[in-house]
């Protein structure tokens, strides 16, 4: 019996609209015997859409439909495992409402800021959106345009896009979300070590004899590393857990040590056990002599808002957050002076026998750690800071780049490290640790791009938080963005963001796959190809590049990210978007689209289509040559002989990944340790070539207070984060209905006893106010986190309960990261 | 193979059949979320977790479970865990629960242990209760074995 | 170039008219997949143009006893894509 396209094409439409009627498809709950060649699926390999652990998942396809998933048990980082949002992954393409045309807001037939969305061809929506790009670029110039991308980009999307801003449109105006997520850990490696991403790896996990999480809840954010770690504390009994957080979180279910800290107070601890280290004689001094330098930073940085708010005009280095000036390990012992366990316990809550606990840890030379931290460290007005200190204890002890012994800084987005950072889609970098402000670096790029010197500018473009101010206060005009929901992500929502895309001076395009809040307030909405609708490629925390092949076609007029990226660039010739004295000095660019200057420039499009005959993607297929693979070869040139050497295109196709630096061939585990590392200099031992003398930095920092606590009128800590089933905004996890009703609804999590002075119990409606906004939710006092009294907890994931509204958008003054995980607010019963 | 070129157009429930073909024009289009940020909804009550012990059928075999009934105050601690106190091999007997599945039984290494392997002791990191909310958004996943049957039953 | 559309629709009726209509779309020339007790009927309508299709969704609309038909999934592609095995 022969199935052809229209049976298989028929089965999908009953089976929709028996979805939809809520019925089970007739029929087919017999178990018809069926010939093997009808019972065979087509499984592949694709690394999880989720999360920055990258596990790698088995795909099913029949038919052009994903039919099931399962964890890779050949995959290094999960062998076989998946978390529930894994396991689930099947069904993320599923919503009934992907968006399948581009949406424009038109009133009387012609685009209009106030009109109702209707559907459009491409070729409107790309009509109307070039002209408003180009309007924009000639009235006001590159510094009008921005895009805001992400850390789940794939990597030749992330490069196309940030070749099409920084040297097409010249404008560095385009960041990440991993600016909400990554920008405190990235500044925090480039200040210590001078190149970005952990020395370690996930090996690490079965090595360590502590593992140390400072503010994760890997329980739920990083669930498969928290099944390794499991693993090896239950099957290892000598192995400590020490958990730190603001409040009780699953973690605790396996923790030997527990330390709930007042939020901020981060700071005091690391001091304190840097202080022990000292005071007990327990620096590894050969270590220290050999590969360390001490810096005294510049403190009273300010807190990232805007620059008339008070808290800046007082901050005394609000110009200069970045500074130190040398200093000596005496020196460095005489600063930690004040840091005693008691005073750490003043300001964090713990007991002072405590910290001294987790302090011998550190300390004792028989004892390999493992330091763990994400969001907790890295959303946090002093994170660059709490990131350096993690690495003074672990460099004062020389527990560093080998096997267990490892501060390892957790990716929250699947590509945050091997798109956002190591492409270096922020405002102020370029590929492979290179920055824009640096002349040298932006000649590098120019070569390799081959264009004419000059192209890419000079000044660090607008970050996450600054672009929401730019567009509010309409600086910035012409805006895109692709992969995620910023509305719902992006700090004081009703004061900064709202206000910005709903400025009529701006003109809003929001590339998704569903329709999103984000969407909602955008003027132009792309439909987009997800995950494995399109081929792609994303690295992982632990430096791995992961590849996958296009499975299905997305619905549709969905086109993915990288195609709308393309695509577009053909609306622009060089004449219109760069400046003449560009244009004289290399007329040969004079009158090209910058599609052929940008990607038809004899790299990009250097792979024949036929590569892509066993596996054909929509991309290619639309632009006529292999276009994943010419750009991940171009972009592989920035990294290649510079310490983030990639393997070839092909061989990632055959891996489960591989992590970089891939030298002859091979990958690389333990970065600056001879023996592992191919970029040590053989003798040295240990090498942190990061820095020009091979040194990394030790900081002396202080504790400073929050941007905001709490008062009278505002009596409430209140902190934000993720659940387990639910990832981010919930764009995907919230259409799968498993997950949904496995976590319907965002809720606040209180403690009993403040509860009860409120006269509210558990499921009352609450309405959560702070100086920005408000937000109603309901009550739970008992669940998986146990908050202590005067701190609240509210996931974000709820596109029906806006936390962002109440969040304040103070930053980390040197990374530019937000701060979620504290602000002021109060509760009342809603009335 | 070269992918042919197609258009498939699952449109949204809302929409009536004329005004789904045509051009639709939609005030909102945020599925999740009806009302602007600026304004809130009562949010939904909180439902207790389904407690009717009745097995879900899964969306293919390699999906984990989800539990069918209430699991509130259950202690799952490096000390102790109530789940495998009915779920463990030994102790399905006295309790008639489906026993853990084999998977759950190999290390990293693929090597058959004992007993659970403890990279799966942390049962809610992938069994999960269910409430009865609606879901807001319908999902049109089809499982294989709807579309191999109906590919059958067409002939 | 010649189009196949194939689409299908979730209709809803009286549960006391639900063969009524079932037959009524059979005349229409759809091919009904599944009924619900409570009123549901699930099925497919295949045409060749878009203008056959949309005369023939409205026909159905306004049969005697649809209370409401919803079109759920709709596909084109050229007829011999579609005859092709898998």
């Amino acid at each position: 019996m022969t199935m052809t396209r229209r049976d298989a094409l028929k089965a999908k439409a009953v089976a929709a609209a028996s979805a939809a009627a809520g019925m089970t498809a007739p029929a087919f709950a017999q178990n018809i015997p069926t010939a093997r060649d009808e019972t065979e699926l087509t499984w592949s390999k694709a690394p999880c859409r989720f999360c920055g652990t990258g596990c790698s998942v088995m795909v099913a396809t029949r038919n052009d439909r994903v039919v099931a998933t399962h964890g890779d048990a050949e995959a290094e980082v999960n062998r076989g495992l998946n978390c529930v949002k894994g396991y689930f992954l099947s069904k993320i393409m599923y919503g009934a409402d992907r968006l399948t045309m581009p949406l424009l807001r038109k009133r009387d037939g012609v685009y209009d800021k106030n009109g109702e969305f209707e559907e459009v061809s491409w070729d409107e929506a790309f009509d109307v959106m070039a002209e408003k790009f180009k309007k924009t670029l000639a009235e006001k110039g590159p510094e009008a345009v921005g895009m805001f991308g992400s850390g789940q980009w794939t990597v030749w999307e992330g490069y196309a896009a940030s070749k099409l801003y920084k040297a097409g449109f010249r404008s560095n105006n385009i960041d990440p979300n991993a600016r909400h997520c990554m920008a405190s850990a990235v500044a925090g490696f480039i200040r210590t070590f001078g190149i970005d991403e952990p020395m370690g790896c996930y090996d690490d996990f079965e090595h360590a004899d502590a593992f140390v999480l400072w503010g994760s809840n890997m329980a739920e954010m990083h669930p498969i590393l928290w099944t390794r770690l499991t693993d090896r504390r239950l099957s290892a009994p000598e192995t400590e857990v020490v958990v730190l957080s603001t409040y009780r979180n699953r973690c605790y279910d396996l923790a030997d040590i527990e330390m709930t800290f007042t939020p901020q107070s981060d700071l005091a601890l690391l001091n304190a056990i840097a202080r022990h280290v000292i005071k007990t004689g327990r620096v590894n001094t050969d270590f220290v002599d050999k590969h360390v330098n001490f810096k005294r930073g510049n403190t009273d940085i300010g807190y990232g808002l805007r620059p008339e708010h008070p808290l800046e005009q007082a901050a005394e280095n609000a110009d200069a957050v970045g500074g130190s000036s040398d200093m000596t390990l005496e020196e460095f012992e005489e600063f930690l002076e004040p840091y005693t366990f008691e005073y750490a316990e003043e300001l964090s809550g713990v007991p002072a026998r405590r910290i001294e606990a987790l302090a011998e840890i550190y300390a004792d030379p028989d004892k390999k750690v493992m330091s763990l931290w994400t969001m907790g460290v890295n959303q946090h007005t002093r994170g660059v800071w709490v990131n350096n200190m993690i690495y003074n204890v672990h460099l004062l002890t020389g527990k560093i780049a080998e096997p267990g012994n490892s501060p390892f800084s957790l990716t929250g987005q699947p590509s945050a490290c091997g798109t956002a950072r190591e492409v270096g889609t922020f405002a102020h970098r370029l590929p492979a640790d290179l920055v824009v402000a640096n002349p040298e670096h932006r000649k590098v790029a120019e070569e390799i791009w081959k264009l004419p010197e000059g192209t890419v500018p000079g000044w660090v473009g607008a970050h996450a938080v600054l672009q929401n101010r730019k567009l509010k206060d309409g600086e910035i005009n012409a805006y895109w963005i692709q992969v995620n929901n910023n509305l719902q992500a992006a700090p004081n929502l009703l004061e900064e963001t709202y206000p910005g895309y709903r400025n009529p001076d701006n003109f809003i395009v929001v590339s998704d796959a569903y329709p999103t809040v984000t969407a909602q307030a955008a003027d132009l909405v792309l439909p987009t190809a997800m995950w494995v609708e399109k081929e792609g490629a994303y690295g992982n925390a632990e430096r791995r590049t992961q590849f996958w092949h296009q499975l299905v076609h997305a619905p549709g007029e969905a086109k993915s990210d990288l195609w709308q990226l393309m695509e577009f660039s053909k609306r622009f010739t060089t004449d219109e978007v760069w400046p003449a004295e560009l244009l004289d000095a290399a007329p040969e660019y004079r009158g090209k689209t910058l599609f052929e200057v940008l990607y038809a420039n004899g790299n990009v499009d250097a792979y024949d289509i036929s590569e892509t005959e066993a596996h054909p993607n929509h991309e290619s297929d639309a632009f006529g040559f292999y276009v994943q693979k010419g750009l991940f070869e171009e972009y592989a040139r920035f990294g290649r002989d510079h310490g983030h050497d990639l393997a070839d295109f092909d061989r990632y196709h055959e891996e489960r990944g591989l992590r970089w630096p891939v030298v002859d061939g091979k990958e690389t585990r333990w970065r600056y340790r001879e023996g592992y590392d191919p970029y040590v200099t053989p003798g040295a031992g240990v090498e942190f070539y990061g820095k020009p003398d091979g040194r990394a930095n030790i900081f002396a920092l202080p504790y400073e207070p929050p941007a905001e606590s709490p008062d009278d009128e505002f009596p409430f800590w209140l902190v934000t984060g993720r659940v387990l089933e639910h990832w981010h905004s919930g764009s995907m996890t919230d259409r799968v209905p498993e997950l949904h009703k496995a976590y319907p609804n965002a809720m606040v999590y209180m403690h009993p006893e403040d509860a009860g002075e409120l006269g509210l119990h558990r499921g009352s409606e609450v309405k959560l106010t702070s100086r920005r906004g408000d937000m109603l939710t309901r009550v739970e006092t008992r669940g998986r986190n146990k908050v202590p009294r005067g701190l609240i907890f509210v996931p974000w994931f709820d596109a029906n309960q806006l936390i962002n509204k109440l969040t304040l958008d103070a930053t980390d003054p040197i990374s530019k990261q937000t701060d979620f995980k504290k602000c002021a607010c109060k509760v009342e019963a809603a009335t | 193979m070269r992918f042919p070129r197609t258009s498939i157009q699952i449109i949204t429930l809302c929409g009536v059949l004329a005004a789904g073909v045509a051009v639709a024009q939609q005030a909102t289009i945020s599925s999740l979320r009806p009302t602007p940020p600026t304004q809130d909804e009562t949010p939904p009550p909180m439902r207790p977790a389904i407690d009717a012990s009745l097995r879900e059928v899964r969306n293919y075999p390699e999906q984990p479970p989800v539990i069918p009934h209430d699991i509130e105050g259950y202690e799952v601690s490096a000390n102790f865990n109530k789940c495998l106190s009915c779920h463990a091999r030994a102790a399905t007997g006295r309790s008639q629960a489906p026993m853990v599945s084999v998977t759950h039984y190999v290390d990293r290494h693929q090597q058959v242990l004992a007993q659970v392997s403890p990279r799966r002791y942390f049962c809610t990191q992938c069994h999960v209760t269910q409430t009865d909310d609606e879901p807001l958004v319908t999902n049109t996943f089809i499982d294989i074995d709807t579309l191999i049957g109906m590919s059958q039953d067409s002939e | 170039m010649p189009e196949h559309h194939l689409s299908s629709l979730l209709v809803h009726t009286r549960p006391d008219t639900l063969d009524a209509v079932a037959d009524r779309l059979e005349a229409e020339g759809c091919e009904v997949h599944g009924r619900s007790p409570e009123g549901k009927l699930v099925v497919t309508l295949e045409a060749e143009g878009q203008r056959t299709l949309n005369d023939a969704l409205t026909r159905i609309q306004l049969l005697p006893d649809v209370l409401a038909a919803t079109l759920v999934f709709h596909h084109v592609e050229p007829p011999e894509e579609l005859a092709r095995p898998l």
